[in-house]
């Protein structure tokens, strides 16, 4: 083995223990009993391996009411993201007005405002509105941070595709709305998914405004029902928390499985050949 | 093809659909009563809370709803709440007595309440400790009391009985470690440690504020005998992890059959009962072997703290007087020893009657709570309890200076000096009222 080869495979080892390590040390924990997690034993591989931290959270909490709106709210906003990011990036990407660059800087600028400056003021407007306690105060207020940045993620997507593909539908007849729909959204498609791979893992994953705009239990999404419910004061049930991360995980890394390789192939497609 | 305003108009109709899909208050149709609270240490209390909620709005045609959250996401609600002026009704408040004083401004006087739930329940034990600025902006709710938490099986392998003072734990803390059971208290940012830490220095006639409430007191020798005992009883009877322990720690410790006693309320023997957790090795149950011993006197004082967990009415709520009612039924003596029955007596009220509960005598483990409850006093003691009182707290102060000290990274001087700056500052800050 070469001394470079060497070095690739310890980089690459050194990478994915890092990246594993955390994932396995949480499912690892979530398959231990509770005696194993008191007193270290067993600690590498559960022995006994058990599902009851999983059955308790499935059976004898509200998980999965709360996996039902963290996949309602997240899908909602993933769907209302990607539309807005997408007619915004398109429009600072290729129309030409006035202060066209000055918005785009202010993109920036609103996804590098911190959500914890700006949950006191939401939650202020929303109860203005009467639309707390309800997913849809989670629906409208996600997008705060979710299209900034995909919008931002997208203006590059649209200014990489060639002008000369859209110029060519416009002369042939084509109006600039038919032009965007027929030729460039599907080259930005892989621009898209990337955006709405971001957008959904941001909602499926907050927990500040989830925490502050709704307090029924029925309402919450999992990351708040999972904390909630599971550490009580000076106790945690730890097997029911890496239990609930788990499963928290699985939408995520499906959904980065299921489109990396269109997001891929998408990519190096090519409009211009 | 749709013009631009008509584009507008359908887009603006149905952002308001959305907005107003169920978000109509409840309250133009139905009274409804909400109350946020924090999950029990011991969830059959909140379940006893919920059936007494629910037993009320049943009685007096109220809907009610009750939220129940961590207790690490209170402060983050309560700060939304207040800012939006806008939430619950009711609400828990705590761990401290602080809330009151930060929030008076938006909660409605109890004084009525207060008055009318004492009687009936023997008196508020230390009424005064519960004023602020002279009025009662909260009804004290319930307390965890601290004893001492010890295993009797190594107490006896090491030749010990009876202990009562700091000396006494410092010395079988001694004779833990040295068989691989130490002492366990926190000396990190948690609620443990600020307990613990003050028990220690009112032990020894130390306070962090004055009679005042105003003048920070930490610099005494008082203070600096109290951080030569911490000093010792961390070096010589506990283990360095203690440095980064939070609120579960303790407990684990005690559970995991590592920690000879830990000082904390009784959580960890409740966690430990109900989930039969045995000593490692042997069929034992731990629980069997725990026992719960009176908080730690020291040469001049016995005296320690807890959580003050307190409720409260927003002012903004809309529905003050229900609130109130709600709580002169939760008050009532019946329902009161309802609900600590159903809390195995973790939950003890500041009423004095409920001291002198059957759960107390239910298990000789609980046989020193009440005893313990009679010396627990606010943080801020003996000065009133005010926001700066509670941020020296919540800042963890106290536990940075000792460990400090306790680590040799500062001297004794200079540790005592940097938190008598810190102090100071939070309280020259507060009164500035920014």
């Amino acid at each position: 083995m070469t001394a470079a080869r060497a070095f690739a495979v310890v980089g690459f080892v050194a990478f994915a223990l890092v990246v594993l390590v955390p994932f396995w040390w949480i499912a690892n924990m979530s398959f231990k009993t509770y005696e194993q997690v008191q007193f270290a034993t067993s600690i590498y591989v559960p022995r006994p391996f058990t599902w009851a931290n999983y059955t308790a959270l499935w059976l004898d909490t509200r998980f999965p009411l709360w996996l039902r709106n963290s996949l309602v709210t997240a899908v909602a906003v993933t769907a209302l993201t990607t539309v807005m990011a997408s007619l915004g990036g398109y429009a600072i990407a290729r129309l030409r007005f006035p202060g066209r660059e000055v918005v785009a800087s202010l993109i920036l600028v609103l996804y590098l405002v911190p959500p914890a400056l700006l949950f006191i003021p939401l939650y202020r407007v929303l109860a203005e509105l009467g639309a707390t306690n309800t997913l849809a105060s989670l629906i409208l207020s996600y997008p705060t941070f979710t299209v900034p940045f995909c919008t931002w993620l997208l203006i590059g997507f649209f200014k990489a595709l060639p002008h000369e593909l859209e110029e060519a539908a416009l002369v042939d007849g084509a109006t600039r709305t038919a032009a965007l729909v027929r030729v460039l959204l599907p080259l930005a498609a892989p621009g898209i998914v990337a955006s709405a791979i971001f957008a959904f893992t941001l909602s499926w994953n907050e927990f500040l405004y989830s925490l502050v705009f709704v307090s029924p239990a029925e309402l919450k999404t999992m990351t708040v029902g999972v904390f909630s419910e599971l550490i009580r004061g000076d106790i945690y049930y730890w097997g029911g928390l890496m239990a609930g991360a788990c499963i928290g995980s699985l939408p995520i890394v499906v959904a980065y499985v299921f489109f990396l390789d269109y997001y891929v192939s998408g990519l190096t497609a090519g409009a211009v050949k | 093809m749709v013009n631009r305003r008509q584009f507008l108009r359908v887009t603006a109709g149905g952002a308001a659909s959305v907005v107003m899909a169920g978000g109509v208050p409840a309250t133009a149709q139905t009274r409804e009563l909400t109350f946020l609270t924090i999950a029990s240490f011991v969830p059959e209390t909140d379940k006893e809370l919920k059936r007494q909620f629910e037993e009320w709005g049943a009685k007096n045609k109220v809907k009610v709803r009750l939220d129940i959250i961590a207790h690490l996401q209170l402060v983050t609600k309560k700060a939304s709440e207040v800012q939006a002026r806008s939430g619950h009704d009711l609400t828990a408040l705590g761990p401290g007595l602080g809330d009151a004083d930060l929030y008076f401004d938006h909660l409605v006087d109890l004084n009525d309440v207060a008055a009318d739930v004492a009687p009936k329940n023997g008196g508020w034990m230390n009424p005064n400790d519960y004023l602020i600025r002279g009025k009662w902006k909260l009804l004290p709710w319930w307390m965890p009391p601290f004893p001492m938490a010890v295993r009797t099986d190594l107490l006896e392998q090491i030749g010990e009985k009876n202990p009562d003072t700091w000396e006494d734990w410092l010395r079988i803390g001694k004779k833990g470690k040295a068989i691989g059971h130490p002492f366990g208290t926190a000396l990190g940012h948690s609620g443990d440690a600020n307990v613990t830490l003050l028990s220690i220095m009112w032990s020894y006639g130390a306070s962090y504020v004055a009679k005042d409430g105003k003048t920070v007191a930490i610099n005494s020798k008082e203070t600096r005998q109290a951080m030569e005992f911490v000093k010792r009883l961390y070096t010589e009877a506990m283990d360095p992890e203690v440095l980064a322990w939070d609120d579960a720690s303790n407990n684990r410790c005690l559970n995991a059959g590592k920690c000879i006693a830990i000082h904390n309320p009784i959580s960890a023997f409740e966690s430990a009962k109900r989930d039969k957790v045995v000593i490692p090795g042997t069929q034992r149950e731990i629980a069997e072997v725990i026992d719960h011993v009176n908080t730690p006197r020291g040469p001049v004082d016995r005296r320690t703290t807890t959580g003050y967990w307190c409720v409260g009415i927003w002012n903004f709520a809309k529905n003050v007087d229900l609130a109130k009612d709600f709580l002169r039924y939760h008050f009532q003596p019946e329902n009161q020893a309802k609900w600590v029955d159903a809390g195995h007596g973790f939950n003890m009220p500041f009423l004095t009657n409920l001291t002198k509960h059957p759960v107390y005598k239910s298990d000789k483990q609980y046989r020193f709570i009440p005893e313990v409850a009679k010396v627990t006093v606010p943080p801020s003691w003996p000065g009133p309890t005010t926001a700066s009182s509670q941020q020296v707290l919540d800042l963890y102060i106290l536990p940075d200076m000792f460990a400090q000290y306790a680590t040799g990274k500062m001297t004794v001087d200079q540790a005592i000096a940097w938190a008598e700056k810190e102090m100071q500052e939070i309280f020259a800050g507060r009164k500035r009222k920014f």
